[in-house]
C-alpha cells in the first residue's frame, strides 16, 4: 500500500468526509491570505472541498502511466501555505486546510521530494551541522553571493529570513548546566514540567529557552528536558508525511512516559505544541492512546502561564516596562483555540502597552515564504502587518512562533521577541525595584 | 482565558450587537463563534419588516408585533433606538446606512433580475430605493469574465413592468459589459477579487474610467447604474466616492451570491466597533460544553486543540442562529436540538415538516421554529418558566419569526441583541449582589447577571 492510499484510507472519517458539510458558501475564500495576494492560488474552497470529490476515487491507482497526478486534480494546492484560516472560519466544520495538506502529501507521494523541500524538513540535520560549523554557516548565510547561489541551486530565496546558528545546541548547554548544578532527582508533576524546546530553540534561539526556564523556575517548577526530535511540522508542510510520522512516533514514545506520570509538557514554539496537540492525530493519523495522552498533556508556554494565573498561582511581581509592544498572533496559535494568552499576560505588566496587530498571517508560514517561488507571496501576505509594526514606532515586537519572528524582524528591522522574553524582562524590572516601593497600578494593556 | 461578564455565542449581527452594547456599558465581553456566517451570506442591508402591503418598515413592524408569538411582540419598542444606536457605531467605522423606519419600502432590483422590498440600506445600495422619475433610465453594468452577474439577463427581466410590483420602474433598462484593466483573459473572476482590486487607487482610476466610457456609449445621459456589489472592501468609502464622482449615472450596488461583499463590510465594521469598545472575539471553535450552577451558566468551554478552553462568565447571550446558522440541528426523526444548552425548542409537528406544496407562499412551517423566551429574552420551558436566569437568546434563534417571508431577520437581530445586553445590564444595576467569582483574585466583579 502506498503512503497516498494509507493517508486516504485513514483520514476520510476525520478530514476527507468533512467536505460533505461544505455549503459552497465561499467564506473560506474570503479569509485566505494567499488568494488575497496572488491568483496562482484560486482559494481554499476550490482546492479543498470542491476538488475533494475528484480525489475520493479510491479505485484509482496512485500512479497511472502518463497520468502521474490523477489523484490530485488541482496542482495549485501546493500554493496553500497551511495557515489554517479557512478551517477556522468555516461555519460548517469543513477541515479545509487539513484536506489541502493531505492532498499535497498525496500529490507528492511516490515521488522523490524536491531536495529543497526535503532539506527544509530536516531541521535537526541542518541545525546540527549549522551549530557545529556556526561561524562559517553564519557567514555563509549572511553572504549575498552565497545566498544567490543557494537560490539558484536549491530554490531558497536569497532574501528569505534565516536566523543565526547558535554556538552550541540548547540540549548540550542544558546538560552541562544540570551537571554543574548537580541536579539528578526530579520532583513530581506538581513541581516539575517537561520542556519541549523544538528546533528553533535548540539550534538558533537558546535565549528563548533560557527565558522560559527562568520563568518556570521562578514559579516553582523544575524543568525536565528530555531527548527529543523535530516535531515534524516542516515535513508535514512539505508533504513528506512518512518521515513526519517517524518523528512524531519518536516524540510520542519519549513524552508518553512523562505524560503517564502526570507531567505537563510545555513548549515555547507554538507551532510545535500545536503539531503535538492536533496534527499528530489529525494529519498524520496516529490514533493510539499514547498520542492522545501526549496531546492532552501538551501546553503552549503562555497558555500554561495564564492557566497558572487563573489558578492564582502565577508570580505577578512584574516591574514596569514603559514601551509600545506590537504583538502578532501566529496562525498556529489561532489553531490552538486558546485565545491570545500572551496578550493576557502582557496585561499584567505595568506600563506595557501591548497591542494586537490583528493581521491574519505574516506570510512565512513555516518554510513557505523561504521558497524562491513563494517568497514574494509571503512578503505580500505580511505587508500590512509589517506596515503596522513599523508605524507603531516600537523598538521591539512580540510573537509566539519562531519563523514569524524571523520574518517580521527581517521585514521591519524591529527586534521581535518571544513573549516569555518580555515577561522575563518585566520580572527583572520588578526585582530591580526598591523593595518598599508601592507597586503602581497596572494599566490594562490594550485589549484585542 | 480570563473570565468575562458576558459570553456571546455567535458572531453574526445579533451576537455582535449584544456584545457591542454590553461592552459599551463596561462589561468584559467575550464573543465565541464557530465560524463566520450570517453576515457573509446576507445583503448587508437591514431588513426590518419588508411585508408586501406595508408602506414603511414601521407599518410592517406594527403588523408583525401584533402577530402572536412573533419576537417583535416583545421587541417592537427596542428596534428604533437600537437601530439608531447601531448606525452611529457603524458610521464611526466608515460604514453608513440610509433610510429609517419611516422610509417608504421600495422595490429594489436584485442580481437575478427580480425586485425585493427594502428601505434601510448601506449607502452604496441606497440609490435603488428612491422612486423612479418618469423617463428615468437604468443601466445594468457587468464585468467581462465575472460569472456571478449577468447584466443582459438582469436588464431583460427588469424591463418587464410586472417585476416592479405595480410601482413605476425605470423607463428603460439597458445592459453594458465592461472589460476591466488586465483582466482580458480572465473567465473566473470573483466578487472578492474585483472588490480588492478596486481598493487599489491606481487600478481603480483606470477601471472607473472604462466603466464611465461604457456608460457614455450606452447613450443614457441621466439615470442610475446598477453594478455588482464589488465597490471595494477595505477602502469602500473611497471607492464609492470615486464611482459617484466620475460616473455619468448615479451608481448603486446589487448584492450577489456569497461571499457577500456588503455583508463582509458589515462584519468587519461590527468587529472593529466591538474591539474598539474593549470586547474580545474568538472565531473558529464550537462550544464544547457549558457549566451551570442551578439555573445559572457559570462557565463556557470552547473546543480547542487537545483540550477545551474555559471562560468563566457572569452571563451568556445565545446568538447562534436558527437551522441555517447552525444553532438548531434537525435530525431525521423530527427532533430539533439547540446545540449549546439543549434548550427546549418550539417546533412544528414532524408530520408538518413536509408541506404538500414546497413553494407555499405562506412559507415553510420550520421557519418559525426556535427558542421561546420571556420578555427579557430568557429561554423558557413549555410552562413559560425561565430555564436559565442569566442567559438571553437573540437573533434568528428566536421562535415565531418567518424571516424569509417577513424580511425581518436584521430587525429582530438588532433589537434582540440590544435588548439582551440591556436587560442584563439593568438587572445588574438593580441587584449589585450579582457577582461571580473571578479567577486569580482581584477580578471578582460583574456588571451583568
Amino acid at each position: 500500500m502506498t503512503i497516498a492510499e494509507l493517508v486516504q484510507e485513514a483520514s476520510l472519517e476525520q478530514v476527507g468526509y468533512s467536505s460533505d458539510e461544505c455549503l459552497k458558501c465561499n467564506v473560506c475564500n474570503t479569509v485566505c491570505p494567499v488568494a488575497r495576494v496572488t491568483d496562482l492560488y484560486p482559494g481554499p474552497k476550490y482546492v479543498g472541498p470542491q476538488a475533494a470529490r475528484f480525489r475520493m476515487g479510491r479505485a484509482q491507482p496512485a500512479q497511472v502511466a502518463g497520468l502521474p497526478h490523477l489523484l490530485s486534480p488541482d496542482m495549485t494546492v501546493d500554493y496553500c501555505s497551511g495557515c489554517g484560516w479557512c478551517t477556522t472560519v468555516c461555519p460548517a466544520g469543513v477541515k479545509v486546510a487539513e484536506m489541502n495538506s493531505q492532498s499535497r502529501a498525496r500529490m507528492k507521494a511516490g515521488k522523490r521530494p524536491k531536495l529543497r523541500d526535503w532539506g527544509l524538513g530536516q531541521t535537526d540535520l541542518t541545525g546540527s551541522i549549522g551549530v557545529l560549523f556556526s561561524p562559517i554557516g553564519n557567514w555563509a548565510l549572511a553572504n549575498r553571493p552565497i545566498r544567490r547561489m543557494l537560490e539558484l541551486a536549491f530554490g531558497i530565496h536569497h532574501a528569505a529570513p534565516f536566523p543565526k546558528f547558535s554556538k552550541r545546541t540548547f540540549q548540550s548547554t542544558w546538560k552541562r548546566r544540570q551537571k554543574r548544578r548537580g541536579i539528578t532527582a526530579v520532583p513530581g508533576p506538581e513541581r516539575a514540567v517537561v520542556y519541549f524546546h523544538g528546533c528553533a530553540v535548540n539550534y538558533y534561539e537558546p535565549h528563548v529557552a533560557n527565558a522560559a526556564i527562568a520563568i518556570l523556575e521562578r514559579n516553582g517548577y523544575q524543568v525536565i528536558v528530555p531527548e527529543q526530535v523535530c516535531c515534524g511540522l516542516p515535513l508535514i508542510s512539505n508533504g513528506i508525511y512518512g518521515e513526519a510520522r517517524d518523528r512524531a512516533n519518536k516524540n510520542i514514545k519519549i513524552l508518553a512516559d512523562y505524560a503517564r506520570k502526570g507531567y505537563k509538557i510545555v513548549g515555547t514554539s507554538t507551532s510545535c505544541t500545536h503539531t503535538i496537540k492536533a496534527e499528530y492525530r489529525e494529519m498524520l493519523d496516529i490514533h493510539d492512546d499514547d498520542a492522545t495522552l501526549v496531546a492532552n498533556a501538551t501546553w503552549d508556554i503562555c497558555e500554561f502561564l495564564l492557566d497558572l494565573h487563573d489558578q492564582g498561582k502565577l508570580d505577578t511581581s512584574f516591574g514596569p516596562l514603559d514601551e509600545e509592544l506590537p504583538y502578532h498572533a501566529p496562525c498556529q496559535l489561532r489553531s490552538h483555540g486558546i485565545g491570545l494568552p500572551a496578550m493576557d499576560l502582557f496585561a499584567l505588566v505595568p506600563g506595557l502597552r501591548a497591542k494586537d496587530m490583528d493581521h491574519d498571517c505574516c506570510g512565512i508560514a513555516g518554510t513557505y515564504g523561504m521558497k524562491k517561488e513563494k517568497y514574494d507571496i509571503g512578503m505580500a501576505v505580511g505587508a500590512p502587518l509589517f506596515e503596522k509594526v513599523r508605524a507603531s514606532g516600537a523598538t521591539e515586537a512580540a510573537c509566539d512562533s519562531e519563523t514569524c519572528r524571523w520574518q517580521i524582524e527581517k521585514a521591519t528591522n524591529v527586534r521581535t521577541r518571544h513573549p516569555v522574553e518580555i515577561l522575563l524582562a518585566a520580572y527583572r524590572a520588578g526585582d530591580a525595584r526598591p523593595v518598599a516601593a508601592p507597586v503602581p497600578a497596572a494599566p490594562a494593556a490594550q485589549s484585542h | 482565558m480570563p473570565s468575562a461578564d458576558l459570553v456571546v455565542v455567535g458572531a453574526g449581527l445579533s451576537g455582535h450587537t449584544a456584545a457591542l452594547a454590553a461592552a459599551e456599558s463596561g462589561a468584559r465581553v467575550q464573543v465565541l463563534a464557530k465560524g463566520h456566517a450570517g453576515t457573509h451570506w446576507g445583503t448587508g442591508g437591514f431588513d426590518i419588516a419588508g411585508l408586501p402591503g406595508s408602506a414603511t418598515s414601521r407599518d410592517g413592524l406594527r403588523r408583525l408585533a401584533a402577530t402572536r408569538g412573533h419576537p417583535y411582540a416583545i421587541l417592537s419598542d427596542d428596534l428604533e433606538p437600537a437601530l439608531e444606536w447601531l448606525r452611529t457605531r457603524l458610521a464611526a467605522e466608515g460604514l453608513t446606512y440610509e433610510g429609517d423606519l419611516d422610509t417608504p419600502l421600495a422595490r429594489v432590483p436584485t442580481s437575478i433580475g427580480g425586485t425585493r422590498l427594502a428601505a434601510i440600506l448601506p449607502a452604496a445600495q441606497a440609490a435603488a430605493v428612491r422612486p423612479w422619475e418618469p423617463g428615468e433610465r437604468l443601466v445594468v453594468c457587468g464585468i467581462a469574465g465575472f460569472k456571478d452577474f449577468w447584466p443582459d439577463a438582469i436588464a431583460a427581466s427588469l424591463s418587464r413592468p410586472r417585476v416592479w410590483g405595480g410601482v413605476a420602474g425605470p423607463s428603460r433598462v439597458d445592459a453594458v459589459t465592461v472589460e476591466l484593466p488586465g483582466l482580458a483573459a480572465r473567465h473566473n473572476l470573483s466578487a472578492l477579487e474585483l472588490a480588492r482590486r478596486l481598493d487599489d487607487p491606481a487600478w481603480r482610476a483606470d477601471a472607473v474610467g472604462r466603466i464611465a466610457a461604457a456608460l457614455e456609449r450606452s447613450g443614457a445621459a441621466t439615470g442610475r447604474v446598477a453594478l455588482p456589489a464589488i465597490l471595494g472592501l477595505d477602502d469602500h468609502a473611497a471607492v464609492l466616492e470615486e464611482f459617484r464622482r466620475r460616473l455619468p449615472l448615479e451608481p448603486f450596488e446589487l448584492p450577489l451570491v456569497p461571499p457577500s461583499i456588503p455583508g463582509m463590510r458589515l462584519y468587519y465594521a461590527l468587529r472593529a466597533a466591538l474591539i474598539r469598545a474593549g470586547g474580545r472575539i474568538q472565531i473558529g471553535e464550537a462550544i464544547a460544553h457549558v457549566d451551570r450552577d442551578a439555573d445559572r451558566v457559570i462557565a463556557v468551554a470552547s473546543e480547542a486543540a487537545a483540550r477545551t478552553t474555559t471562560v468563566r462568565t457572569g452571563s451568556m447571550v445565545l446568538a447562534t442562529g436558527g437551522i441555517a446558522g447552525g444553532g438548531l440541528v434537525a435530525d431525521h426523526g423530527g427532533h430539533l436540538e439547540e446545540v449549546v444548552l439543549d434548550l427546549p425548542v418550539e417546533a412544528p409537528e414532524f408530520a408538518d415538516w413536509l408541506a404538500p406544496d414546497a413553494f407555499d407562499p405562506a412559507g415553510h412551517p420550520l421557519e418559525g421554529a426556535g427558542i421561546r423566551t420571556d420578555a427579557d429574552l430568557r429561554p423558557v420551558d413549555q410552562s413559560g418558566k425561565p430555564v436559565f436566569e442569566n442567559v438571553r437568546v437573540a437573533g434568528s434563534l428566536l421562535a415565531g419569526q418567518r424571516y424569509l417571508r417577513e424580511r425581518c431577520r436584521d430587525g429582530v437581530a438588532i433589537a434582540s441583541g440590544w435588548r439582551a445586553a440591556r436587560t442584563m445590564t439593568a438587572v445588574a444595576v438593580a441587584e449589585p449582589s450579582a457577582v461571580t467569582a473571578g479567577p486569580g483574585g482581584g477580578e471578582a466583579r460583574s456588571v451583568l447577571r
